[in-house]
């Protein structure tokens, strides 16, 4: 696969970023804390203390305008906006930090994985269908495919065919990175 | 009765249409629009930010619609839980058929206008509906 760091746009291409401006009230701290962990949920880009941005398509438009309604909902202030980055510098920039994000995800799974498959049957078992929805999870909040995604995918599949009797196993393990 | 919701039909919005034919309005027409200021006048939005019949709080659209015309009925709340996952995936309910419907509805609005695919899913919903009632007469998955 492509080691880019920067493997392909998503959404509505180059350029085409949404953005979140909002504004939650302190008190009380129940919608204020739900709106954080919808934008942590949907992978958003930080740019600032109340702006958050993912390149844009309908469906990152979508999240980001539902997202909006609770906030003011909540006594809040928001808008939702389409921009483009002043420099392409600094769009790579921030595509490289939300891959990075994703990527320190990807590995976690990757452990977890590993570990996993000193477990019994049952346990592996569990753990496998615990870190397959997981990485359901992250892949779909991954806008830019960072290789610790394969590495993790590997990782998964090998705890799947653990305890078969064969040593498929071994091999994604040994392709992690140090 | 005219219904208007956004263009680009997902999950959300053809569960919604297909609610709102089957449970509240038989006659419903419907019109894809891309903002709220777009709304024919005289039609009840659905699924557009800013419209009463959309997302509140945690609850999607269709969650919305069985609060403000109070179906209680617990076969369309479980559709309902479906029907979240697919469209929000935030774990509120467990829900394994979320990730199929989800694809299934993408898939579909990519190869067809808006109206097909409110044409195409009301039969799905219609056995989905029949599946969970027979599920929840038999207290299990049913044959």
């Amino acid at each position: 696969m492509s080691e880019r760091p920067v493997p392909s746009w998503p959404g509505d291409g180059p350029g085409s970023w949404v953005l979140l401006c909002y504004r939650v009230p302190r008190e009380p701290s129940a919608p204020r804390i739900a709106v954080w962990r919808k934008l942590k949920r949907l992978g958003v880009a930080q740019l600032g203390d109340g702006l958050a941005g993912l390149p844009a398509d309908a469906r990152t438009r979508e999240q980001l305008e539902w997202i909006a309604e609770e906030v003011v909902e909540a006594g809040g202030s928001a808008g939702v906006w389409l921009a483009r980055p002043a420099s392409a510098a600094q769009e790579r920039e921030l595509a490289a930090a939300m891959a990075a994000a994703r990527a320190a995800e990807y590995q976690t799974v990757t452990a977890q994985a590993a570990a996993a498959r000193q477990g019994s049957e049952q346990a592996r078992a569990a753990a496998l269908r615990r870190l397959r929805a997981e990485l359901r999870r992250i892949t779909r909040r991954d806008y830019f495919p960072p290789p610790a995604r394969e590495h993790a995918r590997a990782a998964v599949e090998a705890l799947a065919r653990a305890g078969q009797g064969d040593d498929a196993g071994a091999v994604p393990a040994a392709r992690r990175r140090p | 009765m005219n219904w208007a919701t956004r263009a680009g039909v997902h999950i959300d919005r053809a569960a919604c249409a297909w609610l709102i034919r089957r449970f509240i309005d038989p006659a419903a027409q419907f019109t894809f629009v891309a903002d709220l200021a777009e709304v024919p006048v005289g039609a009840t939005a659905f699924d557009i930010r800013g419209a009463e019949l959309s997302h509140h709080g945690p609850d999607c659209s269709f969650e919305t619609i069985l609060r403000r015309y109070d179906l209680t009925d617990p076969v369309l709340w479980r559709i309902a839980q479906i029907v979240h996952e697919a469209d929000l995936d935030d774990q509120r309910y467990d829900a394994p058929e979320a990730p199929g419907f989800d694809v299934a509805l993408r898939g579909l609005s990519m190869i067809c206008a808006d109206e097909r695919v409110l044409d195409l899913t009301a039969p799905l919903f219609d056995g989905l509906y029949e599946y969970h009632r027979r599920a929840l007469l038999l207290g299990r998955d049913p044959a």
